[in-house]
Parts: C-alpha cells; structure tokens; sequence
C-alpha cells in the first residue's frame, strides 16, 4: 500500500519539477533580465564606465594602476591590496583566507607564532629586520618560510639581513609609507594593507586617500590643496547617513585627475 | 560600537519588526485552510488550478503526516536526480559558453544535495566549474524548490500540533501556493532591487575593457541578480518571523495560544541575535591585536578601522559582522566578507549562530518547527521538574513524543561531532586544512555545523573539494535536512487529533515569561553546551592564546 503512495508521489514529483524547471529555471530568470535591461539599463549590465567611446572598467569593481612591470603609478591613487587573481582579476573574485593570527598575514608576532631556526616555536622572532620586527624571510625562489628547517635556504641582502615576504601586514606597511614619502611608523589606514572580501573592492578609505594625496600631487605637479580638495569632493558619504562606511572610490577620483590634465 | 554600527543594528531590527507582522499577516491568509479569498486569488489562483491539474492532484485532500512526509522524499529523490543529472552532462548540454566541462561524480553528489537541501554549500569553483544552464536552470529550480519544502513543512508542523483535525495538510498545495504566492513574487521583486542598486542581470559574457593604466581587466556578466534575490530569500522568505502568519488558522484557541508564544519568544530571540551580532560586531571593529600600532585600525570618519583583511571598504568592519551574524542566524550562510579572516571573537559570534541551528531566529520555515520542537522539550522537562503533566496547547506530550523530539534535538549535534571528529584523526581530513594551529580545527569543525544546519557558509581555508570531504559533507547535509522535516512531521502526526484538555490550575502556563525564560536555557543548554569542547578548543583557545 505504501509503495503505491510513494509511486504516486514519484509521479506527481516528476510533473511538478518539469513544471518548476521550465517556469523558474527558464521564464523567471528571463522576465527579471527583460525589467532589468528595460529599466534598470546601466546597472543591469555592469555600471560600465566609458571614455572616449571605449570601456575602461566599472564603476564597481576595483582595478590596478601599475605600470608594466607591476610596480604602482604614482599619479594614480592606488587601490587596497587585492587576493582576486594576480590582482583585481575579474574573472577570479576571491578573499586571502588567512586566519587572524597566519603569519602570511600578519607576520610573526614575538610570542604568539614565532619559531626558531629549526622550526620549534620560540620567544622571539630570529628573523626580525630592523625595519620589520615580524619579518618572514623567503626562499630564493621568492616563496615565504613560515615552517623553518634546519638547511633551509634564505634570501638575504648585501648587509646580510633577511629579505622578507613582500605580502604581510607589516611589510605592507612599510612599503605603503616608502611609496607616500611618509615618516617610519607613523599610522597608516587599515583598509590600505588589508585584502578585501572579494579582491575587487573599488574603494578606499578617505584616510587612504588622504595620505596617498601628496604623492599623487607631487606626481602630477598639482597643488597639493587641489588634489585633497578633489579628495574631499569625491567622498561617498554612508548610504542615507548611516549604511555602511564613507568612500572614496579609486577609479572615479583617477578619471577626475586624468580630465584635470 | 561605534554610533552608525548601532544604528544599522537598530535599522534591521526597526525594519523586521515593522515587515515582520505584514509578511505574517499575507502568509496567514495565504495559508489559512480553504483559504480562498486570499489576496491576489484572481492572478494567482487560475495558476495554481493550472498546476494541480497538471500534476493530477487533489487540492482539497488532507493527508497524514507519513503521506506528507513520502511526498517530501519524492520530491527530494527526483529534484536531487535530475540536478545530479544536469551537473555530470553539463559539458555536453546547451548553455555552457564557458566550456565547463561535466562535473566529477562526487562533487556534483555533493552540489546536488547541497542545493536540494536549502544549503547551498559550495565545493565547487563558481567561475569554471558551472555552466550557465547548471547555475540559472539546475542551481536556481532547487534554491525555489528547497524554500517551499521547508515552508511547507512548517505549515504542517503547525497543524499538527495546534490543530484538532487527525491530518497535516496536502503537500502539493502547500508546496505550489508557498512558490505561486510567497517566493517568486518577492524574488522577482528583490531581483529587481537588487539590479537598480548595481547587481548585474544581462546575457552577455565577459566584457573586456582596458583600464586607465593601460591594462586589461575581464568584467563579468550574466544572470546573477536573479539567482541571488531566491538565494537570499529562500532561507529567508518563510522564515521564523514569518511564523505569525504560517498558521492554518484550524482552531482558534490552539492557535491563539501558539501566536501568544510566539510573540513573546521573538523578543527574547531577537535580544539573543542581537547579543552575538553586537559581541561579533565590537571585536571585528576592535581589529586585529597582532598587527603593528602603526597599522591605525582607530575607526573615524575618514577611516573603517577595524579588522579589514577580508572586507570591503564600504560596508566596514561593522556593517560587515552585522550581514554575517545576520545570514548565519537565518541559516542563509550568504557572507559578505572573509569568514576565514575574522578575529577568534567575531567569527565566534557567527559560529554561535550556527550552532544554535535553525532557532536563532531560523531559516525557510525550519525556524518554525525546530522552535516548536524546543519548545516541546521544554514544557516536558519543565513539567518534569514541578510534577505537573507536561501538555503544549492543551496536549499531553508522552513518551512517543519524547522520543521523537530526542532523537530530533540530537540528530545533527552528533553528525557534527562525530564526522567532525573523524576528519581530524585520518588524513584525507587534515590534508585539506590551509591554516595551522586551532584556527585549522574551527575550520574543520565549522564545516560540519554549517552543513548540518543547512546553513552552507565556509571559514573558507579548507579545500573541501576532495572525496573524503565531498563525501561526508554530503552525508551530513542530508541527515541535517530530512531528519529534522521527516521527525518534525512524525511528532506533528503523533499529536494531530490528539485530545485537547481544557486549561485548569494545573497546567503548565506556555505563553508567560517564566516559560520563555526557562525555554531559552533549554535552547542554551540544547544547542550551546553539546559543542562546548569543540568552542574551546576551536575559537576560544585561538583567542586566550592569541
């Protein structure tokens, strides 16, 4: 008796799913991507930024400003530090997973994830630089070490201190006060050495912005009032005073700066 | 928290509550037994006739809760076949311009279960690994399909317990009308929300633009706003605030009674989220104690702050633990951040929602009747402790009821623990972690809870796509669905037609504080303390230790 129910209801299933395939599977999909393009055109397709007739990007997703070789562009605000990909790769969206205590991210703490030499947690970090107490040295092919050996091969620079992985935290840091002309240690914003959720975040802090403003200035020989001004201007506040953070976003404020010239 | 922190808290909270009670109020009438005269019966109701007669069913028939629960299975069985079906041949089938090719057998056993059961955990790569057809036709069918099974079952939880007929509905009805009413109208509706604030909704491929640097950059297109409207609503839309208004309406006092409860648990659940959102929130805005001081992570006006790895600039170290919390507690599981990047504190907030399961405040419908379940565990042990017959809603609860809501309340706590636990002995377990240390046994342990609970959001750092893990994660997301609807129904059944007696002194008083309060250690101790062992020495080791 109870098979006989249950073959019934396999029936039934059978129907009903061809029924919900074909309306929400094909028609739902579809009469949301018809209102969508009918009224909701530019965003239905991207938020597409044009100049001059050609797609340069969207206003929603970050991009890079790096020459050739990867280094960064002076004259351009640069955007945070990115997982997708190589860098901002569309195509590839993704975060750095690292937990908060990874010393990829936040390199070694003294007392927290050090290890000696031979691999044994230890007090105090043997690899720190005079710059960077956290350092993580490399291999020589470039790679970080985060689980020493003994025999294990380090790069190391003319003085004989450890050359350390570009991508932590700290290192960030470093460099983030090198390329703004800014004094060593004084505050950098957070957002400006931290990875984004999806690696395409199109925004920075007003901070970071701030901060990157002299450069940016001195790069293309403007005022340096003008270019904080400009700062200020472009500023999203929080979404109806209150939603989320103020923003600045990168590739709008480098479309602004390049219509200046 | 900072001042706007607090006033996104208490806009979600003022927004709830407001939509809450109009959502309940359209459900009710929608779902009310022979309920037409509905609002919207003359678009929908010519629908709805179409598919019965489709279908070859009888509406008006009323089933007990075996023949529900087989019709539920079916359903299961066939939508899990055919999305399996589609997954493995997606390489040869129509509708693929990125030449994904046919997924592998255990990955796509694994995403056809993971779907069908409302968790939407995902082993595989989005990017390359699906096609459109999979992701617009398969994916999209059994995120609707999913959400109007657990609606459908909350409806029949319902009258079972509260109402006096002997039967818990028809599942064809209640299946068709939560999908023709409730879910595709909204998502049509928040799909095109979702468009006008920037999600993209378009045929096209990827777009190729040269960027200002004299780059190049592939911006993605396709049919993304409206998968994402029923993603979010499906776990959402029928959910525990919903409640009020899924009730069948059979008997009056049985259900004044339970709408009574009802209101006076949503407040003490509502300060229960909003407890762990605002723990997760102030850790998460407090930032990363390991980083340098000169890293400001000082939030101001000019600065997030906060721990930022793994989040976006605009939404913030806050605004990003509030969405987090937020779809953990509803078992959506849908981040807008780096889970894996939380501090030990904040992602603690998260992994307590979990855990807590379906009933802080719960998901598509399961919120419903995992609180009911709850709710019956407690009248008995509370009956237990002052001598008075345990009864809910003028039913005496007995062994047979006992023993169902036993096997109910353990029946995902020990696929976490005991799956959980064996993958962090053998090595096809461990090999899969990418963090070291304790950070690596959150990331183990939270995988098996978040399935479990159908909740499908990742501390992504474990490369899950591997047999042992496709394997177990697929097992533990189809014991975390259909044990709790196919026990759900058979405590519904036990009771349907039960006598109900009427109020005197001695029965125990359901609706009043004391009750309330004596629920939520129930649930405390229930959800909270079975993982205990597993808190310590996942998050808060990594925290006393850091």
């Amino acid at each position: 008796m109870r098979s006989v129910i249950f073959g019934r209801h396999l029936v039934a299933s059978m129907v009903m799913l061809l029924v919900v395939t074909l309306v929400l599977g094909f028609g739902y999909p579809l009469v949301v991507t018809g209102l969508s393009q009918l009224f909701f055109h530019k965003q239905a397709n991207g938020s597409l930024v044009y100049r001059g007739g050609k797609l340069i990007g969207s206003a929603l997703l970050g991009q890079e400003f790096t020459d050739s070789k990867g280094n960064p562009l002076p004259q351009y605000f640069q955007p945070r530090p990115s997982d997708a990909g190589t860098g901002y790769d569309g195509a590839s969206s993704g975060a750095s997973n690292l937990g908060p205590s990874n010393p990829l991210l936040v390199g070694f703490v003294a007392g927290v994830n050090t290890v000696g030499l031979n691999g044994q947690p230890s007090a105090t970090n043997p690899f720190a630089t005079a710059a960077d107490p956290a350092c993580v040295p490399t291999d020589p092919q470039g790679n970080p070490v985060t689980s020493p050996a003994p025999g294990q091969k380090y790069t190391k620079t003319a003085d004989g201190s450890y050359v350390c992985d570009p991508d932590t935290i700290p290192e960030r840091a470093i460099a983030y006060r090198a390329f703004n002309g800014m004094a060593a240690n004084a505050p950098v914003p957070v957002d400006a050495v931290t990875a984004s959720g999806s690696g395409l975040d199109p925004d920075i802090s007003m901070q970071n912005a701030l901060d990157q403003a002299p450069r940016v200035a001195r790069a293309r020989h403007l005022p340096v009032e003008q270019v904080i001004t400009l700062v200020h201007r472009d500023t999203q506040g929080r979404e109806w005073g209150f939603l989320g953070e103020p923003t600045v976003n990168v590739l709008q404020i480098n479309l602004v700066l390049d219509g200046l010239a | 928290m900072s001042v706007s922190g607090w006033e996104q808290l208490l806009f979600i909270v003022a927004v709830t509550a407001v939509a809450a009670p109009l959502l309940g109020r359209y459900l009710a009438a929608v779902f009310r037994d022979g309920g037409y005269g509905a609002p919207g019966d003359r678009v929908f109701l010519p629908v709805e006739r179409l598919v019965y007669r489709t279908l070859g069913v009888d509406p008006e028939s009323s089933w007990t809760w075996r023949a529900y629960a087989l019709a539920v299975l079916a359903l299961g069985l066939v939508s899990t076949l055919l999305l399996y079906a589609i997954l493995r041949l997606q390489g040869v089938l129509p509708g693929n311009p990125t030449h994904a090719p046919g997924m592998p057998p255990l990955l796509s056993f694994n995403t056809a279960i993971s779907f069908i059961t409302g968790t939407n955990w995902q082993a595989y790569e989005g990017e390359t690994q699906a096609s459109y057809l999979s992701d617009t036709v398969g994916l999209v069918v059994a995120q609707f399909t999913a959400a109007g099974v657990g609606l459908a079952v909350a409806l029949a939880v319902v009258r079972g317990i509260a109402g006096k007929a002997r039967t818990v509905g028809n599942f064809w009805r209640d299946f068709t009308r939560s999908l023709v009413r409730v879910f595709v109208p909204l998502s049509i509706i928040g799909a095109l929300v979702m468009v006008s604030q920037g999600a993209v909704q378009n045929l096209s491929g990827f777009r190729t633009a040269t960027t200002l640097a004299g780059g190049t950059q592939q911006i993605p297109g396709g049919l993304v706003a409206s998968m994402e409207a029923i993603k979010l609503l499906g776990t959402n839309g029928g959910s525990y605030y919903g409640a009020g208004g899924a009730h069948p309406f059979e008997n009056p006092t049985g259900f004044t009674n339970l709408f009574d409860l009802l209101l006076v648990i949503v407040l003490p659940f509502a300060i229960i989220f909003v407890g762990h959102t605002v723990i997760s929130m102030q850790a998460e805005l407090h930032g990363n104690q390991l980083l340098p001081t000169s890293v400001s992570q000082v939030a101001s006006n000019v600065n997030p702050g906060g721990n930022m790895e793994g989040k976006e600039t605009r939404f913030g170290p806050e605004g990003s633990a509030l969405m987090t919390v937020g779809t953990m507690g509803t078992t959506a599981g849908a981040t807008d951040s780096a889970l894996d990047s939380y501090t030990p504190v904040g992602g603690t907030g998260a992994f307590v929602a979990i855990l807590l399961g379906e009933v802080s405040p719960g998901g598509d419908g399961g919120g419903l009747y995992s609180i009911l379940v709850l709710a019956l565990l407690a009248v008995f042990v509370a009956g237990l402790m002052v001598g008075r017959t345990p009864e809910f809603l003028g039913k005496k609860i007995r062994a047979t009821q006992m023993k169902l809501v036993l096997a109910y309340v353990l029946a995902i706590p020990v696929t976490v623990l005991v799956l959980g636990s064996i993958s962090l002995v053998i090595s096809p377990g461990t090999s899969s972690i990418l963090n070291p240390g304790l950070h690596g046994l959150t990331e183990v342990t939270y995988a098996f809870a978040s399935v479990a609970n159908n909740n499908g959001s990742a501390f992504a750092g474990l490369a899950a796509n591997t047999p042992w893990y496709d394997t177990t994660l697929g097992l533990a997301m189809l014991i975390g669905r259909f044990a709790p609807i196919v026990l759900g129904l058979a405590i519904a059944g036990s009771l349907a037609g039960a006598r109900v007696h009427a109020r005197t002194r001695a029965t125990l008083d359901t609706a009043g504080p004391t009750f309330v309060a004596f629920l939520l250690g129930v649930i405390v101790i229930v959800g909270g303390l079975i993982y205990f062992p597993m808190l310590i020495l996942g998050p808060i080791g990594e925290r006393i230790i850091g």
